[in-house]
């Protein structure tokens, strides 16, 4: 041993104190950032006061992962729920004034208002004016649901976008890991950047990872699709420009394997991507479904018969595009409820005359009902009445039912959205716990305690002050030894 | 040595993801304390929404047929009462056609009671209630009946023809004292009961349909809420006021036929008022299936208010006590924020 070794060592303990002191400043400049993971600076003794500090991430792969999955899966429950607000809103939500159920329930009473007084012409009018009420919700309904599923998928268009783009990141920042693994360089930032980039990707699409060789990373989409292995897959998607009722959107192709939209309220989707591929092509369209059948049940229900039975039945108060024929009973039109129409033979503003509604006629002078023409003759306008409160076939791909009154049906459409509403809701409320525990537990887990890296430095004072000391007292050591030589 | 580690940002995110979820549900909590109702009734009854939609619907359409049966029942009662009158007026014809068979009374007191029963008749088939005509069948817009009395009445005229037709000549002429009793029997058989009571009726008297209102009383129930001009028992009294009044008139006319005349018009009367007293106890059936159906509805509206309350109803006090709890849950967070915030390391160094 000699003063030399003493100063060497001292030497080397204000070293690897500096170092470790750079760790725990970078832990406080990270100590507010998410994707940060707490560095430990490791100091080991490797021969006489030689040390060497090793910096280690405070990693935690299984809650790393459950953090990955809760996330992706709270993403697509929450643009689901979102969208379905969205849709409750513009569309067929229990407190929605504009619901097709409320208007088809006004018509009902403006119906039973005219057959208690079918010599009033006002109340005809009035009749015609809450049938034409119907019409235009039907028909706002479509447009809003179709413009929607545009708007849904722009923001699919948006999202794949984001995705590649995140994915290019992903690339560089991959490179450099494994440049600086292979360099033996301290890459902690580029880690904590590469996990960003992981829990930003799997809330677009769910993932699963695995680490190879020099720290290089490949990740899987949910689907079982390449979507980064040394270079990032093309995810492509081609977005519509419109929408129509029975139009199907585009998959989202994810290194050519397209990927599958969720089902259900509390969806099994995770990612965003399959939420609002799932809004935009089962939601939405099973809702724009339900509306086609309303539409139908009313053409039906207000049909004009002949009462001698020889002419077959038409169209009367409501028509649609392909009268004179009536759609075919008990099968889905796409479509018909941004097509039907209040016929321009019941509306005065165009020239028509409301009293068809009583008499009939609408169709030629076969289909008149009221042959005395009698002025309070309401068995018609009764009949109507009855027919919107008797059972009719329902096609079962609306997954509404197959036999109700299309009044029924209405409002079992709104009972139908409002179920996967409110198990969409459930399921956000607990994905979203989820999502936020295991973000809770990851960050305990990994992140950083302001008040533990200060202790820590203060110990790191102490202990540089004492090397410092042993400097000075090595220096005094030798300052007196040269003396006494002198 | 590894102690329990909790990070910085763990525990500020923690604090604030519970009390941005505390400030939503004081939001709805608030609005269920005020309204006394689930705050969204999607997200509470989920798929069970549609009953209520269904409920409300059925609740708005009951109180609204009710509101409708109070104007049929105004409509039934107006019936009631004309047919009250036109009974009792046949009543006073049938006593004066008694006292003009027994001889106590001159052809000329007959006649004009006659004419008095025929222009009551005329006003109380015009009857009208809010504009519409309450004895014209279902042709509601159009007067029942027109006034024999009045210039060019077609009634009129097709009386008079089928005079002429009958005996060849009219009803002034001289030779109407040769008219015997079993002539006057065959014409008033063969020739005014079918101007009366077959197809002459609606040819030239009555513009009145034969067929009823149908109102809608219940959610599920129709009734024929009128009583047309055309019953029986009003043909038969407009019968015999018309050959009274128009053919006590010819003054030849010989006492054998105006016998044969008055014992007619006695019968037709004596009919008529029989048939009305029935006409009005069924309208008196229909309206008590008004009044039922009503007070049923009543019923029902009440058990859906009751059902509609059990369903979207939430306990006012319960709500009130959550909006507390909440409130305070909420304050002793923000508290704790502070605290939390301020507890930091830092400040002692």
């Amino acid at each position: 041993m000699s003063l030399t070794t003493a100063l060497n060592i001292a030497q080397s303990a204000l070293l690897a104190t500096s170092r470790q002191t750079s760790v725990v400043s970078q832990n406080v400049a990270g100590a507010r950032d998410p994707d940060h993971t707490r560095r430990i600076a490791v100091v080991s003794s490797t021969g006489p006061g030689a040390r060497v500090v090793q910096i280690q991430r405070a990693t935690n792969e299984l809650l790393f992962r459950q953090n990955l999955v809760a996330g992706s899966s709270h993403a697509a429950q929450s643009a689901l729920l979102n969208g379905m607000e969205r849709l409750g809103i513009a569309v067929n939500g229990a407190d929605n004034a504009t619901a097709p159920a409320a208007a088809l329930a006004e018509l009902q009473k403006a119906l039973d208002i005219y057959a208690a007084n079918p010599s009033n012409r006002n109340l005809a009018e009035v009749a015609i004016d809450a049938a034409r009420h119907v019409a235009r919700t039907l028909n706002a309904g479509t447009g809003s649901i179709q413009s929607f599923r545009a708007e849904t998928d722009a923001d699919i268009a948006t999202s794949v976008g984001e995705l590649n783009d995140l994915l290019a990141r992903f690339e560089d920042v991959n490179r450099a890991i494994i440049s600086g693994t292979r360099a033996g360089r301290d890459v902690s930032q580029a880690l904590d950047q590469r996990d960003g980039l992981l829990k930003n990707i799997s809330e677009l699409v769910p993932i699963s990872t695995f680490t190879r060789g020099d720290n290089d990373m490949v990740i899987m989409a949910g689907n079982g699709s390449t979507l980064f292995e040394t270079v990032p897959r093309k995810v492509a998607f081609e977005p519509l420009a419109g929408y129509s009722a029975g139009a199907t959107g585009n998959a989202v192709y994810v290194d050519g394997v397209p990927l599958a939209g969720g089902s259900g309220g509390n969806t099994n989707a995770s990612g965003k991507l399959a939420g609002l591929v799932q809004l935009r092509d089962s939601v939405a369209s099973t809702m724009q479904s339900q509306l086609d059948e309303v539409a139908r049940g009313m053409i039906a229900a207000f049909a004009e018969t002949d009462p001698s039975a020889v002419m077959p039945d038409r169209p009367g108060l409501f028509t649609w595009p392909g009268a004179p024929g009536m759609p075919a009973a008990g099968a889905l039109v796409d479509g018909l409820a941004g097509v039907i129409r209040l016929n321009a033979a019941f509306d005065s503003s165009v020239g028509g005359n409301p009293e068809f509604l009583r008499d009939g006629g609408a169709n030629g002078a076969a289909y008149i009902s009221n042959t005395s023409n009698a002025a309070s003759y309401s068995d018609l306008l009764m009949k109507y009445g009855d027919r919107l409160d008797q059972p009719i076939a329902f096609d079962l791909a609306a997954q509404n039912g197959s036999s109700a009154s299309v009044l029924t049906y209405a409002s079992n459409s709104i009972g139908w959205f409002e179920g996967v509403r409110q198990d969409a809701s459930r399921a956000m409320e607990a994905k979203e716990a989820l999502a936020m525990r295991t973000q809770e537990a990851l960050s305990n887990a990994t992140g950083v305690n302001v008040d533990t890296e200060m202790t820590l430095l203060l110990d790191l004072e102490n202990a540089y002050e004492a090397s410092a000391r042993i400097l000075k007292a090595v220096d005094e050591m030798l300052v007196a030894l040269l003396a006494a030589v002198r | 040595m590894k102690t329990t580690f909790v990070s910085t940002v763990g525990s500020s995110q923690s604090l604030r993801y519970q009390l941005a979820r505390m400030q939503s549900e004081l939001v709805s909590a608030n609005k269920e304390a005020q309204t006394f109702r689930v705050a969204d009734r999607g997200l509470a009854f989920g798929a069970r929404t549609s009953q209520s939609v269904t409920m409300w619907r059925d609740l708005d359409r009951l109180e609204h047929i009710q509101s409708q049966n109070g104007l049929v029942a105004s409509r039934l009662t107006s019936t009631q009462n004309s047919l009250k009158q036109l009974e009792e007026r046949a009543q006073a014809f049938l006593s004066t056609l008694t006292a003009g068979i027994g001889g106590d009374a001159t052809a000329g007191v007959t006649r004009g009671d006659a004419k008095a029963t025929l222009d009551t008749l005329t006003s109380i088939l015009n009857t009208s209630v809010n504009g519409e005509y309450i004895f014209a069948g279902i042709n509601t817009d159009v007067k029942p009946i027109g006034d024999y009395t009045a210039a060019g009445s077609p009634a009129k005229a097709a009386f008079d023809a089928a005079f002429a037709g009958f005996f060849g000549f009219p009803q002034s002429d001289p030779a109407a004292a040769g008219i015997t009793a079993g002539q006057m029997d065959t014409f008033l058989t063969t020739v005014v009961e079918p101007q009366f009571l077959g197809a002459g009726w609606q040819a030239n008297w009555s513009d009145a349909s034969d067929e009823q209102i149908t109102s809608r009383v219940a959610l599920n129930e129709t009734l024929k809420t009128s009583v047309t001009g055309n019953i029986d028992g009003i043909r038969k009294l407009a019968m015999a006021a018309t050959t009274i009044y128009d053919m006590m008139s010819a003054p030849d006319m010989s006492p054998a036929a105006k016998a044969t005349m008055l014992d007619r018009a006695y019968k037709m009367v004596s009919e008529s008022i029989a048939e009305l007293t029935q006409a009005q106890s069924e309208l008196g059936v229909v309206q008590q299936q008004v009044t039922k159906a009503t007070d049923r509805m009543a019923v029902q509206a009440g058990v859906l208010e009751s059902a509609i309350g059990k369903m979207e109803g939430v306990d006012p006090y319960e709500a009130s006590t959550r909006v507390t709890a909440l409130v305070d849950q909420i304050e002793l967070s923000y508290s704790l924020t502070a605290r939390l915030q301020k507890l930091s390391l830092m400040k002692f160094l």
